[in-house]
Parts: C-alpha cells; sequence; structure tokens
C-alpha cells in the first residue's frame, strides 16, 4: 500500500500534464457535435475544404456508372456504402448484439498463415483480406458473417460479479466458395478525432517511447509498416494493430478495403484471381477517388478537434487520474505528447497533446488475442488506443461498446480484458475498493 | 479473474477467431434471408436506422441498398428489368411523377389508413395510389440567437421581416440553382404573397443576404458557427442540428411550404413480398417514429404519431389546420426549375451589383424610391412563363437533352438581359457607375 501511495504522489503529477495541455487543438462540447467540430481559426479558404471532406466522408458511394461522376465507383465488393456508416457522427461503431443484426459499423479481417506482400498479412486466395459482405448488383457479395457471444461470469477481489463477453463468428451464404481455415479479426470503426495530430507524432518520438525503460513488464513497440505512398516500410500510427503508417495512408486503405473505391494510393479494384464479375465491372474512373478528394478527406480527418475535458478538476476526478497513474495505465496510455513537424498542416505541428496513447504496440495476453499477425504486431498485440473522447462514447454512439470488436459493454469491462503486458495494471484495478474503482472510471468519463 | 486471460486453447481459438473453423454452425446457423433492393439517396444515418429497424422486424429479409441521386434514380429505373430494385424511397416529387407516366411502379399494395393524402393545399400522396408519402419537409429560417442579441437585431417571425435593410448581410440563402431543396423555398412566397409582390420580397432578401452553395456547407453551420444570423433552409438539417445541441432555432414562417419523400414499389419488382414488407413498415407508427430520431429529424406523414413526440416538434398537420401551408405542390413542383433558373440570373449572378443598387436606395430620397424600386424588383419572368409546361419541361430534362438545353440557356439568357437592362438604368438613376 506504501508503495501505491508513492505511485500515486509520482504519477499523479505526470498524468496532470495532460490536464495542462495547449487548448488550441480542443474544442469546448460536449453534445453530439462534439467530434465534428473543426480546429479553430481555420480560414475560409480551409474552411471550405474542411466541409467539402467532410461531404466526402458523409457521402454514400455510387455504382458506376452513373451521372454524378465525382462519387461513383462503389465496390464491387464493398462492407457499407459511406465512411460515416462505421463511424456514426465521428465515433465509434458497435457490434451485433444477436447473430441475425447485420455488420453495420463493424468488419473482419482475413488472412491465411504466412505473410503476404511487404511483410503484411497473407490475403485469402478467394476472400482477400477483409470479407466484404456486398456486391454490386451483378456481383455476388462473399457471404454473411453472423456474430453470437459467449458470456462468463467473474468475480472481483471485493466480491462484485461481472460478466465478460466474447464475440464467435460464422460466415453463411458464402458466395466463393468454401472458406477453410482462415484467421479472422473482427474490428468495429474508431472514432476519427485527433488523428492529423497523431499523424505529427514524429517516428524518432515513438522510438523513444518503444526505449523507454517500463514497470511491470510493460514494454512497447513500434510496428514496422508498409507505406504505399513512398513504397518503404515505417512506423505504424493507426489502425487497432498500428498498421497504418499514415493518416493519408488509413484513409485510402480504408476506401478501398471498406467501400472498394480505388485512389493513387490503391490503384486496383479489391478483387480476387476467383472473383471474375467483380474484375469485369466498370469503374469509376481511375482512381475513383481522386487526388484532390483525397487531400480533402485528409485534411477534414486531420482538422477535427479533440473535445476539451469536463469535470477535470472534480476530486472524484483527480484521485482517478492519480489512480490511472498509480496503477500503470498511463504507461501505455500515455498523457502527454508532443507533436513534431507537420509540413502539410502547419497548425498541427509542435502542440503538446494529451491522447492517452503511445501509438506502440504491446502484447495484450491471450484473451485479447485474434491470432493474426499484422506485420511486426503479432496476434497477441494490439496499438494502445487513444483515450481522448472515451468520455462521451455514450452521447456520441448512444451505447458504450469499447475494445477492437466492441465486445466490452462499459469502461470497466475494456479495463478487465487487459492482459500480457497490462496484466499488472489490470490486476490493481481489480484489487481496487470499488470507490477508488468508480474514480479511476470518473477520471475516464471526464476525457 | 485470471481464468480469463488463461482460457483453454479451444476456448481461444472459439472466442477470438484464430484459424477459426469457418461456416455453419451451432446457434449460429440460419435460414438464408431474401434481399429486398431499394433505391434511395437518403443519408446514412437515414438508411442505416431504417435498415437495422426492418431486419429486426423482417428476419427473413435483407435490405440491400442502392444509391442513388434522384436526377441518376431515373436513368437507373429506366434500364431493363428496373436494375433489381423492389422499391423506390427518395424526395424527389417530379421524379415520382416522372416515373409514374412511364408506368414504372405497381399499384401500393399497402393500406394507407391514417395517412392523410394532403398537407393544406399540397398533396403528398399520388391520388392513382401509386406512390405514398413517407415522410414531409418544412421550410423556414434558421436563427442563431446569440447573434442577433450581439447584433443589436429584431427577432424575425415571417418572410417580410428578412427584407429589411437592418438585415443586410446577416442572411445566409441556398443558392436554388445549386441547392436541391431551394426551389421550392424559393416558390412558397411566390405563392403566398403574390407573383409580384413575392419577387419583390425575393429581391430585397437576395440584397441582405450571402448566398450558399452546393459545397458541404449547410446552412446550419453557418448560423451555429456565428458567421451569419439568420438562414433560410429546409428544415431538417436545422432540426437535428438543434436536437443534437446547436445553439440554434428554427423557426416557421406563418406560410410555408412542404417538401413530401415518397415510397413507391417497382413494376418489375423480383420481391414483391419483400417489398410489401418494407413499404408497410416505413409508412407503419415504428417505422414513422425513426423519422424523429435527432439525427435525421424529418416530419412522420402519420399524425397519430405526433401525440407521443417531445414538445415543440413541428407537426404540419396541425398547422395545416390552422390555416397554415395553403402552398399548392402540384403547381410548384412543374415551375420549380424555371423559378430557380430566373433566381440565380436575377439575384445570384449580379449579387454584388444588387447589393450595391439596393443600398444606394436605401440611401436615396422619395423620388428616387419610386422610379428605382420598380427596375430592382420587376420579376424576371412572367408568372405564365414558369407555369408553361413546354418550358417546365425544358428545364427538366435539360441534363439529358440538348434541344431541352438549348431552350432552357435561351430562356436564362433573356431574363438575364432583361434583369440587366433594368439594374443599368437603376444605376444609372442612382448614379452608380
Amino acid at each position: 500500500m506504501r508503495r501505491l501511495g508513492f505511485l500515486l504522489l509520482v504519477c499523479g503529477v505526470l498524468a496532470g500534464v495532460g490536464a495542462r495541455a495547449s487548448a488550441d487543438w480542443q474544442v469546448m462540447d460536449a453534445g453530439r457535435e462534439a467530434f465534428a467540430r473543426p480546429l479553430d481559426g481555420l480560414t475560409d479558404a480551409e474552411r471550405e475544404r474542411f466541409f467539402r471532406g467532410r461531404s466526402l466522408f458523409n457521402q454514400s458511394w455510387v455504382v458506376a456508372p452513373a451521372k454524378d461522376d465525382q462519387v461513383d465507383g462503389l465496390g464491387p465488393l464493398y462492407n457499407r456504402l459511406a465512411c460515416i456508416s462505421c463511424h456514426a457522427r465521428n465515433g465509434r461503431g458497435l457490434p451485433p448484439e444477436q447473430p441475425d443484426e447485420r455488420m453495420q459499423s463493424m468488419l473482419v479481417r482475413l488472412s491465411v498463415a504466412g505473410r503476404g506482400p511487404h511483410g503484411g498479412p497473407r490475403p485469402h486466395p478467394a476472400y482477400g483480406d477483409q470479407f466484404n459482405e456486398e456486391g454490386i448488383p451483378g456481383v455476388p457479395g462473399e457471404g454473411r458473417i453472423r456474430l453470437g457471444w459467449v458470456e462468463s461470469k467473474h468475480r472481483l477481489a471485493d466480491g462484485e460479479v461481472v460478466s465478460l463477453r466474447r464475440p464467435r463468428l460464422a460466415f453463411t451464404e458464402l458466395g466463393y466458395g468454401a472458406i477453410g481455415k482462415v484467421l479472422t479479426s473482427p474490428r468495429v470503426g474508431q472514432q476519427v478525432v485527433g488523428m492529423g495530430l497523431l499523424d505529427a507524432v514524429s517516428a524518432q518520438a515513438l522510438a523513444a517511447l518503444a526505449a523507454e525503460r517500463k514497470a511491470d513488464g510493460v514494454k512497447g513497440r513500434v510496428n514496422q509498416v508498409w507505406n504505399p505512398e513512398t513504397a518503404a516500410l515505417e512506423a505504424g500510427r493507426f489502425g487497432y494493430k498500428a498498421n497504418m503508417p499514415t493518416l493519408r495512408a488509413q484513409i485510402a486503405g480504408a476506401f478501398l478495403g471498406d467501400l472498394g473505391i480505388t485512389s493513387d494510393l490503391h490503384p486496383a479494384q479489391n478483387c480476387t484471381a476467383v472473383q471474375s464479375a467483380c474484375r469485369q465491372t466498370p469503374n469509376g474512373g481511375t482512381p475513383e477517388l481522386s487526388a484532390r478528394q483525397l487531400d480533402d478527406v485528409e485534411f477534414y480527418l486531420a482538422h477535427l478537434a479533440v473535445p476539451a475535458r469536463r469535470n477535470a478538476d472534480s476530486e472524484v476526478v483527480r484521485r482517478g487520474e492519480a489512480l490511472f497513474a498509480a496503477s500503470g495505465c498511463a504507461q501505455c496510455h500515455r498523457p502527454s505528447l508532443s507533436t513534431g513537424a507537420s509540413p502539410r498542416f502547419p497548425r498541427l505541428a509542435g502542440q503538446t497533446i494529451a491522447p492517452y496513447t503511445d501509438l506502440l504496440i504491446h502484447d495484450m495476453g491471450p484473451g485479447l488475442a485474434d491470432g493474426r499477425s499484422d506485420f511486426a504486431a503479432s496476434g497477441r498485440e494490439w496499438r494502445t488506443p487513444p483515450l481522448w473522447g472515451i468520455g462521451l462514447t455514450q452521447t456520441i454512439s448512444e451505447q458504450q461498446r469499447y475494445l477492437h470488436d466492441g465486445r466490452a459493454r462499459s469502461l470497466s469491462e475494456a479495463i478487465l480484458w487487459h492482459g500480457g503486458e497490462a496484466k499488472v495494471a489490470r490486476r490493481r484495478f481489480a484489487a481496487l475498493p470499488a470507490q477508488e474503482r468508480r474514480a479511476l472510471l470518473a477520471f475516464l468519463e471526464s476525457l | 479473474m485470471d481464468s480469463l486471460h488463461k482460457p483453454s486453447r479451444r476456448a481461444f481459438v472459439r472466442a477470438a477467431g484464430a484459424l477459426a473453423a469457418a461456416g455453419a454452425s451451432g446457434s449460429l446457423w440460419a435460414a438464408p434471408t431474401k434481399d429486398v433492393v431499394v433505391l434511395t439517396a437518403y443519408p446514412d444515418a437515414v438508411v442505416s436506422r431504417f435498415e437495422a429497424a426492418f431486419e429486426k422486424a423482417w428476419p427473413q429479409y435483407r435490405l440491400r441498398i442502392v444509391w442513388r441521386m434522384p436526377h441518376d434514380a431515373l436513368p437507373y429505373l429506366r434500364q431493363a428489368g428496373q436494375g433489381g430494385v423492389d422499391v423506390y424511397w427518395s424526395a424527389s416529387p417530379k421524379t415520382y411523377a416522372q416515373l409514374k407516366d412511364e408506368h414504372a411502379f405497381r399499384k401500393l399494395p399497402v393500406s394507407l389508413e391514417g395517412l392523410p393524402g394532403r398537407v393544406g393545399g399540397s398533396v403528398i400522396n399520388d391520388p392513382d395510389g401509386f406512390y405514398a408519402a413517407s415522410e414531409v419537409a418544412g421550410y423556414g429560417f434558421a436563427v442563431n440567437p446569440a447573434y442577433l442579441h450581439s447584433h443589436k437585431l429584431p427577432p424575425v417571425a415571417d418572410w417580410s421581416d428578412l427584407a429589411d435593410p437592418v438585415y443586410a448581410g446577416h442572411l445566409a440563402v441556398p443558392d436554388p440553382v445549386e441547392v436541391g431543396f431551394a426551389p421550392v423555398l424559393v416558390d412558397i412566397p411566390l405563392q403566398a404573397y403574390g407573383w409580384d409582390i413575392g419577387w419583390a420580397l425575393w429581391s430585397a432578401i437576395a440584397a441582405n443576404a450571402a448566398f450558399t452553395g452546393r459545397g458541404g456547407t449547410f446552412v446550419s453551420d453557418e448560423i451555429g458557427g456565428g458567421r451569419k444570423g439568420i438562414g433560410l433552409s429546409i428544415d431538417f438539417f436545422v432540426a437535428s442540428a438543434v436536437a443534437n445541441g446547436a445553439p440554434v432555432e428554427f423557426i416557421y414562417p406563418r406560410q410555408g411550404g412542404v417538401n413530401p419523400a415518397h415510397i413507391a414499389v417497382t413494376a418489375g419488382s423480383p420481391n414483391p413480398d419483400g417489398a410489401k414488407a418494407f413499404v408497410d413498415f416505413v409508412l407503419s407508427e415504428a417505422g414513422q417514429k425513426i423519422l424523429v430520431h435527432p439525427d435525421i429529424r424529418k416530419l412522420p406523414v402519420r399524425p397519430s404519431v405526433y401525440a407521443g413526440l417531445p414538445a415543440g416538434y413541428h407537426d404540419p398537420f396541425a398547422t395545416a389546420a390552422r390555416g397554415g401551408y395553403l402552398y399548392d405542390n402540384g403547381r410548384g413542383r412543374g415551375r420549380a426549375a424555371p423559378i430557380a433558373a430566373a433566381f440565380g440570373q436575377a439575384f445570384v449572378r449580379p449579387h454584388a451589383r444588387l447589393v450595391e443598387l439596393w443600398r444606394r436606395l436605401h440611401a436615396a430620397d422619395g423620388a428616387a424610391w419610386n422610379t428605382v424600386w420598380p427596375l430592382l424588383t420587376a420579376p424576371p419572368l412572367k408568372e405564365a412563363e414558369a407555369d408553361d409546361p413546354a418550358i417546365q419541361r425544358a428545364f427538366f430534362a435539360r441534363r439529358d437533352d440538348p434541344a431541352a438545353e438549348a431552350l432552357a440557356a435561351g430562356l436564362e439568357k433573356t431574363w438575364a438581359s432583361r434583369v440587366d437592362e433594368r439594374y443599368a438604368k437603376a444605376a444609372s438613376l442612382l448614379g452608380v457607375a
């Protein structure tokens, strides 16, 4: 207990850095528009660009050929019609609650054993690297995924019983034959605020974070991933396994994987060799997402502000903040990072931000493992997700679902799933008296 | 607790999906679903909620959305087999009327009991039963009270208030040539006040306004962000922003108008049972209640739904019963496009000049008003021109038909030179260079 008290003192000071961060990247809004605000001070021309990007992010894409030739080229295989479909109100997606429900804001990554091009996952020979349930007219969709939940009960140190659930998948109505042995990883859409700032954290800063000595067996590595724009391996920053190096690559990858929209970064349609109808359909241009459109979407996402904290000075929140640090959570969920140079978006350069992530991949143990490696990330490793804005999840998404597959129905459940390098922190949380746990959760709700 | 993090290998494989044996198994098995193909231009906020609720109510069906703006829906439904579409569901009365004329629909296979066929002067259901309204939208003014307060501007209640020069520079008006919902907005005061007075009002309002185009900026952005104080708009964009916390109010004028969205089953529907189920669902109490979600905020067409809605939710049926909504959408549907084009030539194209002429007129003496005011406010076209079916056809078909485009462009040129001549004369009288 004495050690915990010492940690509270030291880490409380460290955690407090976040609360004093520069406010330039924040917006005072705790409502349903909180994830949709631009950074303050954009010029008229920048606002126009921001709103053009927003229109494209919200746009439902059209089957080619079409008179709306700026937004045609959907598919041939796809998950949903629009970016916003998986990031409603720019927030996180939700998993199906019942097997009959479709995946409205969730997808399933696929691969087979071995390495694919550039060291990434090896796509399934018939179904590719992502299961696209939908096909445009004339092109069979890849099938249906039914997702059920397996519940289990667990008792905390103070006797409170919590129920945790994990997903179980089944493929049905397969469009291109038996799928056989395949590695799968279900993922819900992520919230999209503050991505420009994370993009501006330098690779050197990430390497320094990885090299730091940490307590409790926490390590953390930089994923090294392929950048299709530079044709080189670079530090990963985005995606649940940090398998995307830049915001631009993340956007272009999602346009192709989720909507079937090609870009300069991904000029080929998302059809495998056996998907003949897919390969014969007309496209919506080469590429379908022009460089200017990609610029606009990137500008929009890069300049979405992060909601400012609420109740940060209340006693219970400050107590929770200290407990968060003392429990070891802040070793990975870093309360303070600095952005480096940002030549394309100078507003994002040189900021001190409070994202509560280190952008590193960590072994999270077998409970969360998907068994599917992604570049340097193993099947047990996940990127530390940013926590800024997490307290507004209920407001934005109208439900609370956390972790990569939305299995956690509360922040408590999400913490209790932490294993591997986070095992010690999770045990400390589980051992806290109920009042202390509530304080820590109150802190998270303030983010 | 740690048992969770040391599951058996078997449990781990099953739960996390690593090398999961694919295929239906156990409780996850299900009978195949049948597609209901819906052609629509609704945004994801609408589509995803109807999709989830419909598939929950009718688990044997799976909605497949084909997304097309109305001008692109027409050729899609004209192709062989109507592109496999079962249901057309969109807000474009003109497109529905055209498709009905082309026998693209079958009679609606559902009961319309409890669904009035009109709102005031506007017919919203097809009298022959080929399509029915699935929601309506109204028009009015988005207002930022804090902006009005800080600029010491009086509140607005009706169209004529907007013509007051005190609002110069404080209004945002959608350009009806670029913004799809705006042509009806332009026609509402033309019908409510009469042709000549309506155009005179618009001239003064346009001189007070900045126009917003089809870029990504919404009126709610302009007003909520405090860049302008009052914005003219269709209601749901603003009502949704208000419901989600924007510091904005929405004012319905004494005489407004409604724009219905419709639903129809295609003549060649491959899944007529599924189509019927979807139409039934959209028009049901449960379906109509989805429309009031803060992210949607459309006006239900089933009056019984309004009883359970939040206080202050606009009820167009109640407003019509009190004498509002005299707007005739049948008349407006055909003439909206030529009116929008004339508006563009009279006010949007020469906007800077219009603003300057009105500014100088307000500074001039009474004698100038007698000579200049008629030159600034005269309609750019005759009402008979706007109501002429041949002219209406030309503007409707101009995207696809070169002859129609030639006629429409020629008329625009005529209206433009008419306006330019009047403005030149007004400038001369006011001593403007």
